[in-house]
């Protein structure tokens, strides 16, 4: 490839990387600005950096409590991650090896994905209304393990068609049960993806907001709908400085895993499109 | 042994049946019931069946059919503009990407970022007084549009989603153009054919099916789309921004109105669900 060429394709990416990750990056910088300064210099130039808003925004009080957003969200992610793992798992290698449930579970756990969410949301708030999951955080990682199905299906089945044979059947031969052989050879063989499963399911359900918003009121709100409190102008209109700091802190969690799994995450995007 | 294994697979079965069942399907009967029946929050234990009352309320209404060309408009120009630039920037990056895998990772960190956090980026980015984007807009030609306004919201949303997931469409098509062998690439070069009239000729063909899935889980993602839209404006001034979703929200939470917001729904449900039959016909991709 010649020289200028190169340069070109450079440029192309070093504009479109700078455009669709902007609001990131100018959040990020407004978050390192003093109150005072926010108001005065809107520009990506910050003239003295402080961690004041962070300090503020990290500081409980009884009003916005981050940490109890940050909390609420760890144990309905963790909860909406795993829980579809579990279920998903016998299934898949029944799936696999024997066909079950091919013809109409599949499909219509896959096909969830496609539906909007919202029509899933109000019959749950009656549902959860009637038996006290409202405002719970278990109540939350349910319906987050609801929307995290689908691509843990198909992950899971991808690995399980993908185990040799061979191998099942010799554990067999040895004399081991459906449940041993599941839990001593299958399951261990199916680590990779189930970790790209967890972290992709763990991703999607931090960063769930409607139901967050739907279900919950005080007790169980995520960190999602709890950073937008941070723009509910109460008086002298919305601090800036401590909205973007609150938004770095909910979007830091996803962002790290991401960097540091990006390999993970693009091949399940990409088999979870391509097989859905 | 046969009836063991039809044991072993009910029980195999079973966690996720029963999940399915209790979170989805008890729902689905109560939506049914609601969906023909007048309710509102004080009434809620004894819905009184009004037949097909809720839906001719919904499709009498204005508000719900400009909510539906909303999403309509919305899912097409967002999922078409994704697909344009996900295809240039696959296909161009690509050669550079073979050397430095990092650069993916750059280029997805958008949709690793909560698209209700993104919304409410946006309004930090795009404020009067707040925001770099008015006031780089001042500095450089001396005016800034109101990107909140009537004429304007519409467009400020469009950009907005389509810069924050054209990353899906730019890592599918990357994938399919990295799995394109090499000898038909070369094959061309043969002919004494250049890159464009390669690409137009090998390497979009080859693409077509995935760029048939990317429009079409990006049309179904702006077609339901909530979270970022409901941060960065809500409703929209004069409900200019009301998706579906949102209509169907502020039916219920807002307004009370169960039995229409119900109604919605089912009417959303089975327009998703007509959809993607036909899409799956067409794409022919049977699970």
């Amino acid at each position: 490839m010649r020289r200028l060429d190169r340069s070109l394709r450079w440029a192309v990416f070093a504009v479109a990387a700078f455009v669709m990750n902007f609001p990131v990056l100018a959040t990020l910088i407004t978050a390192f600005k003093s109150p005072g300064e926010v108001s005065r210099n809107p520009s990506l130039w910050i003239e003295s950096p402080t961690l004041e808003n962070f300090v503020a925004v990290l500081t409980v009080s009884d009003r916005l409590n981050v940490y109890h957003y940050l909390w609420n969200s760890l144990t309905a992610a963790l909860i909406g991650a795993l829980l579809p793992m579990v279920l998903v798992f016998p299934i898949a290698w029944a799936m696999a090896r024997r066909g079950t449930g091919r013809a109409l579970l599949f499909p219509l756990v896959v096909n969830l994905r496609a539906l909007p969410l919202i029509i899933f949301a109000i019959p749950l708030y009656l549902l959860y209304a009637a038996i006290g999951l409202l405002d719970t955080r278990l109540g939350l990682g349910l319906i987050l393990a609801i929307v995290n199905l689908p691509l843990a299906f198909m992950l899971t089945l991808n690995a399980v068609s993908d185990i040799p044979l061979e191998l099942e059947e010799a554990a067999r031969v040895d004399g081991a049960g459906l449940g041993y052989m599941l839990r001593r050879v299958v399951l261990p063989l199916c680590r990779p993806a189930l970790i790209t499963t967890f972290i992709f399911g763990f991703i999607t359900a931090w960063n769930e907001f409607l139901f967050g918003l739907m279900l919950t009121t005080r007790d169980a709100v995520p960190i999602t709908v709890g950073a937008s409190f941070f723009f509910a102008t109460s008086g002298g209109g919305v601090q800036w400085g401590m909205a973007a700091a609150v938004m770095i802190v909910a979007a830091l969690p996803p962002l790290l895993l991401g960097l540091v799994m990006y390999r993970r995450i693009a091949g399940s995007l990409v088999a979870g499109a391509v097989k859905g | 042994m046969a009836g063991q294994e039809r044991r072993e697979n009910a029980i195999l079965a079973a966690p996720l049946v029963l999940f399915l069942l209790a979170l989805l399907g008890f729902p689905v009967v109560l939506s049914l019931v609601y969906g023909f029946s007048e309710t509102s929050f004080t009434t809620l234990a004894s819905p009184r069946f009004n037949g097909v009352e809720n839906f001719r309320t919904v499709l009498t209404d204005p508000a719900f059919w400009k909510a539906v060309w909303f999403s309509l408009r919305f899912a097409v120009i967002t999922a078409l503009l994704q697909c344009l630039f996900g295809l240039a920037l696959a296909v161009y990056l690509a050669p550079l990407i073979r050397d430095h895998g990092w650069m993916v990772a750059v280029l997805i960190l958008p949709m690793i970022v909560a698209p209700a956090m993104m919304g409410l980026m946006y309004r930090l980015v795009l404020h009067e007084f707040a925001g770099p984007v008015p006031h780089y807009l001042y500095a450089w030609f001396g005016s800034s549009p109101a990107f909140l306004s009537p004429q304007n919201v519409f467009s400020t949303v469009v950009v907005a989603e389509t810069l924050q997931w054209t990353p899906f469409a730019f890592l599918l098509f990357l994938t399919a153009y990295q799995s394109i062998p090499n000898d038909l690439r070369e094959a061309t070069a043969v002919d004494g054919a250049g890159p464009w009239e390669r690409f137009r000729r090998v390497e979009l063909p080859l693409m077509a099916p995935t760029i048939a899935v990317a429009l079409f889980i990006r049309f179904i993602d702006g077609f339901r789309v909530f979270d970022n839209i409901y941060t960065l404006v809500g409703a929209g001034p004069g409900g200019a921004t009301t998706s579906m979703s949102i209509y169907i929200y502020e039916a219920f939470l807002r307004q009370g109105d169960i039995g229409r917001a119900m109604a919605a729904a089912i009417l959303l449900f089975g327009a998703s669900f007509v959809l993607l039959a036909i899409a799956q016909r067409r794409l022919g991709r049977r699970p």
